[in-house]
């Protein structure tokens, strides 16, 4: 039976990893290139027998300028979880299109674009509405929305609230001044 | 299809002949589970209004508002929780992290407005407060026994043993790694409860914060901001903040103390001065001050940030008042105490040594040649214990004992030692003599609880041995053959009618006498006001022994200001730091006239 | 099931249909977002000719609150009280998969006795869960009595849940480092009681749907999944078991407590709505079986909660992890990134009726008579609020 170790060190031969973390024995994170995820993504499900998809997610380091996309993929016979990551570019965020390799990347690539803005050109419906119809605004995944902003914006407190800091209201009435 | 398949379903109709699963109409009340997280329900006196709960609410659900009869005080902010249920979501978080257990939720979970009006404001209510039905229950969700989501005990500090510590002067508490100090700063919940009990106002959980983010720097500047003295105040404050601590209702308050000296045990007095990058420029005012004790310095401290010319006159060869001439070096090492001083002197602060006002220089020179005059000159004058035999020799004050330990005069103290007094100054002289070998009892009036001295303090003296001897009031000193024989009534404690604190009564007739070397009276001080002129003296106003003062620090002559022991009844250096703090700000605005 | 002639139809090719909809040959159709036929707060854009559907989409987003997102400025002990919204009926999946996340993370270990009332949380909600499921399938065949059975029996679960964690719904339970509290006395008389109660009901129930001629000819056929559609689709729980995948997560990855328990995965072959029925009532008993089980096996007395840092101020390394565990519909995962502050980076719910609900029900859907489109979403067990946390 294969491994996940094989699996991984199959892909850093053939294509190539940035980084490696081991978790836990059954599950590892590796770091591609962007423009190797579709082929790794391919060979694991073919060769190293990843057959199960188990989620796509995305996470904005704003600070860094980046977006990270995360592939999960389960292999059943040795039931262990690789993840495989890349990172994109925030400005120009586009990720190729993986809606080929299994039924559910489709709704997936249409969350992440919804929700992160990122952008899979070809990916079928990737531009319908996923979850906010009728969203304006920046996508609200996105570190830079607030959402207690949101909040504040789009709804009414509730009359009569407001709340005193114990340490200002002490100061104000102790009068140690 | 099968003819049983088609049959079988009708098997189940024997169903309609069994109780229902329903309950029936009109509808039962059915009370919720005994651990049900209902509404709550707060004990408005065990709260003291931290505001833990409305921290850890996710839903931004409780406010915390002032409550009619609720009064603000030391370690009571006097605010309430107020709920919003309109956002709650009964997770019961607000219970598990309550610190005094005060809120708690009851298994009452029907709540019913009438009327047509606007019931936007309805389902807002402080617990406890407003009157509601199911304020009385016993039942619903309280933390389990067992379940603590904060941290109730100190970190251990570790403390000489005491049989090394009996006989030395090496600082005793040896402080905490940067671990146990990050342990003991997470234990925090930052309700700021403390920073009105300080005398100084510090701001006890900024700096607490700044040691769990490891940044000491500004957790410098914090400590700076109102307390020149933080490496002394690290070691010998009597720290009133931890008492007030939110923490201690159930368990161990923050060595918040022992914080501090991590803070300044950590940086050289290199990075403080980097970290603190004091800038000013001199505005060419000059100010007076007399007493380099803390009150002095850290007014000195406070007036050259702001510019002016401070010139320092001290009686002493060194400076540091009571910090160095009143609290032994186990307890607070002379090194430590420089440091501090040191920052405050490069900041351009003169003090001329060995000049005492009034003897080696005139009160009236000052005030023609300085803008302002700030004294805080300390209590120097022990008081008399007004018993036969107290001017014998061999009969010494406390405050002359410790000056002479601390100058390396032999204080000349034979092998037992009487000390009278229950104060700070009696635990620090008995430890002291502890520690030059001498048999120590301690003499005093009341009982073990009703002693002024720190705790600690008292508990320390124990370990090491010291003996106690309360409710005892001395009468007469005899000297015989170089022995003192030294008798005291004893007494019975008396409560008071009219609520005061209960009184010692002598027992007629019931008499120790016992021989000592040596008897160290440490009763109390007074202040020494001789170096003032007859007409400013009468300008002044005192009581009790005590300068007058408005809330700058200023007397009655409006270029006087004072501070210290002299003035506040506390009579401790934080509460002189203050002083010297509030009476720079106050010379400042008096010479500003603003 | 439908031998009908087709010609009249436009051809399905792969799942989809081919046709023009301004011929006005077909009919759009909402069903739902409120539609006692939809579980939960969603809505299928059906497309119909005559009474078969040739085009289906799934909406959602009537559930949306931003749960995921909300958590990224939370604290990280602020965040259990959110996570148990994920899944209305099964609620204590993602309380458990939260808190064991932030231990991996922090490097916390919880006591024994926390880890078996763990154990016997999920198996209890499990058990809630297929009785609402069995209330959902039921009525929308047409079966109403044995829906409001089932509901009234989750009903006593949750009265057991309502005593053990303090509510009956939203449990709150489970917190990084172990649970909030340990059951009381006599808790496993009135558990045992219930349970007898839920076999009992079973029992009935098997007849009434198992032995149901009427349910039969409208389940069995009915959105059949190929063994091959299950890693196209990433169909996941009994969806997959129906059609023989032998997986079951608490076996191929065994959590908490359940490598010591004994049970086999439950598998049928045919792989449509009538052998995913099956499989579901055999799961229930065996939930029932395997809280027998925890409960015999479970320590009396010991620590249930280790204490975390100040939560306040906790803060956890950067790190990332996966964890999972088997619901009622499948692996259900928790993704959590830290980013050594005192907030999660990020957290990403998988829950599996993510693929079941949209991709897979999009492309069961065609072909289906809409009078058995609930009955469908009845037999793929989806529940909407894990789609868009």
């Amino acid at each position: 039976m294969k491994t996940i170790l094989n699996s991984v060190k199959n892909i850093e031969q053939i294509f190539g990893v940035l980084a490696k973390k081991i978790q836990r024995p059954d599950l590892i994170f590796i770091t591609v290139e962007k423009k190797q995820v579709l082929s790794v993504l391919s060979h694991l499900r073919d060769i190293e027998e990843y057959t199960h998809l188990v989620m796509i997610t995305a996470i904005d380091y704003l600070e860094q300028g980046k977006f990270q996309i995360l592939y999960l993929l389960h292999n059943y016979k040795n039931n262990t979880d690789l993840g495989v990551k890349t990172f994109i570019s925030r400005e120009d965020a586009h990720m190729y299109s993986a809606h080929h390799l299994w039924g559910q990347v489709a709704t997936y690539q249409r969350e992440l674009h919804e929700m992160f803005g990122i952008d899979f050109p070809g990916s079928p419906r990737v531009n319908e509405n996923f979850a906010l119809e009728g969203w304006e605004g920046i996508p609200p995944m996105r570190r830079d929305f607030d959402t207690l902003r949101y909040s504040q914006e789009t709804y009414n407190f509730r009359k009569g609230r407001a709340t005193n800091d114990p340490k200002k209201y002490m100061k104000k009435n102790l009068h140690k001044e | 299809m099968s003819l049983k398949n088609f049959v079988a379903p009708f098997y189940v109709w024997k169903r309609a002949f069994e109780k229902p699963l329903t309950n029936t109409k009109p509808l039962e009340t059915r009370p919720g589970a005994a651990a049900y997280r209902g509404f709550h329900v707060n004990d408005i006196e065990k709260c003291i209004g931290c505001g833990s709960c409305e921290e850890i609410c996710q839903n931004m659900s409780i406010d915390l508002v002032p409550v009619d009869g609720i009064e603000t005080k030391d370690g009571d902010s006097g605010l309430r929780p107020r709920i919003d249920y309109g956002r709650c979501c009964w997770c019961a978080l607000c219970i598990d992290i309550c610190p005094t257990g005060s809120l708690n939720m009851t298994n009452e979970y029907t709540w019913l407005e009438e009327g047509d009006g606007d019931v936007d404001d309805k389902f807002i209510f402080t617990p406890g407060v407003d009157k509601k039905n199911w304020n009385n229950l016993e039942l619903g969700y309280k933390r389990p026994v067992d379940y603590e989501i904060l941290e109730y005990s100190k970190i251990k500090m570790t403390i000489m043993e005491t049989a090394e510590r009996s006989d030395s002067f090496i600082e005793m508490v040896k402080g905490y790694s940067k671990e146990e100090a990050e342990r003991e700063a997470d234990r925090c919940v930052a309700c700021g409860i403390c920073v009105a009990t300080c005398p100084a106002n510090m701001d006890i959980p900024e700096y607490i914060k700044a040691i769990r983010e490891d940044d000491l720097n500004e957790a410098v500047r914090l400590l700076y901001k109102t307390n020149p003295f933080s490496n002394s105040c690290g070691r010998i404050c009597t720290h009133r903040c931890e008492d007030a601590c939110v923490l201690e209702h159930r368990g161990e308050s923050i060595s918040i103390r022992w914080l501090k000296r991590y803070i300044m045990d950590n940086v050289s007095s290199e990075e403080i001065k980097s970290s603190l990058a004091d800038e000013f420029t001199k505005n060419g005012k000059k100010i007076a001050i007399i007493g380099a004790g803390p009150g002095g310095l850290s007014a000195a401290y406070y007036l050259a940030k702001l510019g002016y010319s401070v010139t320092v006159f001290e009686a002493k060869e060194k400076a540091g008042g009571m910090l160095r001439y009143g609290i032994p070096e186990y307890r607070l090492p002379y090194d430590e105490l420089d440091k501090d001083i040191n920052y405050i002197l490069s900041l351009g602060v003169k003090i001329e040594y060995n000049i005492r006002i009034g003897k080696d220089k005139d009160f009236d020179d000052l005030y023609k040649h300085f803008d302002s005059i700030f004294f805080s000159i300390g209590l120097s004058k022990p008081y008399s214990m007004r018993v036969e035999g107290e001017t014998l020799p061999g009969v010494i004050s406390g405050l002359k004992f410790l000056d002479d330990v601390t100058m390396g005069i032999d204080p000349k103290i034979g092998k037992s030692v009487a000390v009278v007094g229950g104060g700070n100054v009696a635990m620090d002289a008995a430890r002291t003599s502890k520690r030059f070998g001498a048999d120590v009892t301690v003499v005093y009036r009341r009982r073990l609880e009703d002693m002024p001295a720190d705790l600690e303090e008292i508990v320390e003296a124990q370990e090491e041995n010291v003996e106690f001897v309360v409710k005892a009031i001395p009468t007469k000193i005899v000297e015989n053959k170089g022995k003192l024989y030294f008798s005291w009534n004893n007494a019975k404690m008396v409560e008071q009618k009219d609520g005061g604190r209960p009184k010692p009564v002598a027992i007629e007739g019931d008499i120790t006498t016992r021989t000592f070397d040596t008897i160290i009276s440490a009763i109390g001080q007074a202040g020494d006001f001789s170096f003032l002129p007859k007409e400013i003296e009468e300008k002044l106003k005192f009581k009790w022994g005590k300068v007058i003062t408005d809330k700058s620090r200023q007397t009655a002559d409006s270029k006087i200001f004072a501070g210290g022991d002299v003035v506040n009844a506390t009579a401790d250096a934080i509460s002189a730091i203050e002083d010297g703090h509030k009476a720079a700000i106050g010379i400042d605005r008096a010479l500003r006239k603003i | 099931m439908f031998d009908l002639d087709r010609k009249k139809y436009p051809k399905i090719d792969d799942g989809k249909a081919n046709f023009e909809l301004y011929s006005h040959k077909y009919l759009k159709l909402w069903h739902g977002p409120q539609h006692p036929g939809v579980t939960g707060n969603m809505a299928l854009e059906l497309t119909v000719s005559g009474d078969e559907i040739i085009d289906l989409k799934t909406h959602v987003g009537y559930l949306h609150r931003g749960f995921e997102k909300l958590m990224e400025r939370r604290r990280f002990i602020q965040c259990f009280p959110i996570v148990c919204r994920i899944c209305v009926p099964e609620p204590d999946t993602n309380e458990y998969l939260f808190s064991a996340a932030i231990e991996e993370l922090a490097g916390i270990e919880i006591p024994e006795k926390a880890i078996w009332i763990r154990t016997l949380n999920l198996e209890m909600t499990r058990l809630a869960s297929y009785l609402m499921w069995v209330g959902g399938q039921a009525g929308a065949l047409g079966l109403g009595a044995v829906g409001q059975w089932a509901i009234a029996h989750r009903d006593y679960v949750l009265d057991l849940f309502e005593e053990m964690t303090g509510a009956r719904v939203y449990h709150m339970y489970m917190v990084p480092g172990g649970v909030r509290g340990d059951f009381p006395q006599g808790f496993v008389h009135r558990l045992e009681a219930v349970l007898q109660k839920c076999e009992k009901l079973i029992k009935d129930a098997k007849i009434v749907m198992l032995n149901n001629s009427v349910l039969q000819d409208r389940l069995v056929g009915l959105g059949i999944i190929t063994p091959e559609m299950i890693d196209k689709f990433g169909i996941v729980g009994p969806n997959a078991r129906g059609s023989g995948a032998k997986r079951d997560v608490r076996k191929d990855n065994p959590y908490l407590k359940y490598n010591e328990l004994d049970f086999e995965i439950v598998t049928e072959t045919d792989g449509d709505g009538f052998a995913r029925l099956k499989v579901r009532f055999r799961e229930m008993s065996q939930s029932i079986s395997l809280i027998r089980q925890i409960v015999s096996k479970m320590p009396k007395t010991g620590k249930f909660h280790v204490k975390t840092p100040n939560p306040l101020h906790w803060k956890i390394p950067v790190g990332e992890t996966y964890l999972k565990a088997e619901s009622t519909r499948g692996e259900y995962g928790f993704y959590v990134a830290t980013d050594g502050s005192g907030f999660p980076r990020k957290v990403t719910v998988r829950g599996p009726s993510y693929t079941h609900a949209v991709s897979l029900l999009e492309y069961l859907g065609v072909g289906v008579n809409i009078a058995d489109i609930a009955g469908l979403m009845g037999s793929l067990h989806t529940y909407p609020p894990e789609i868009e946390r």
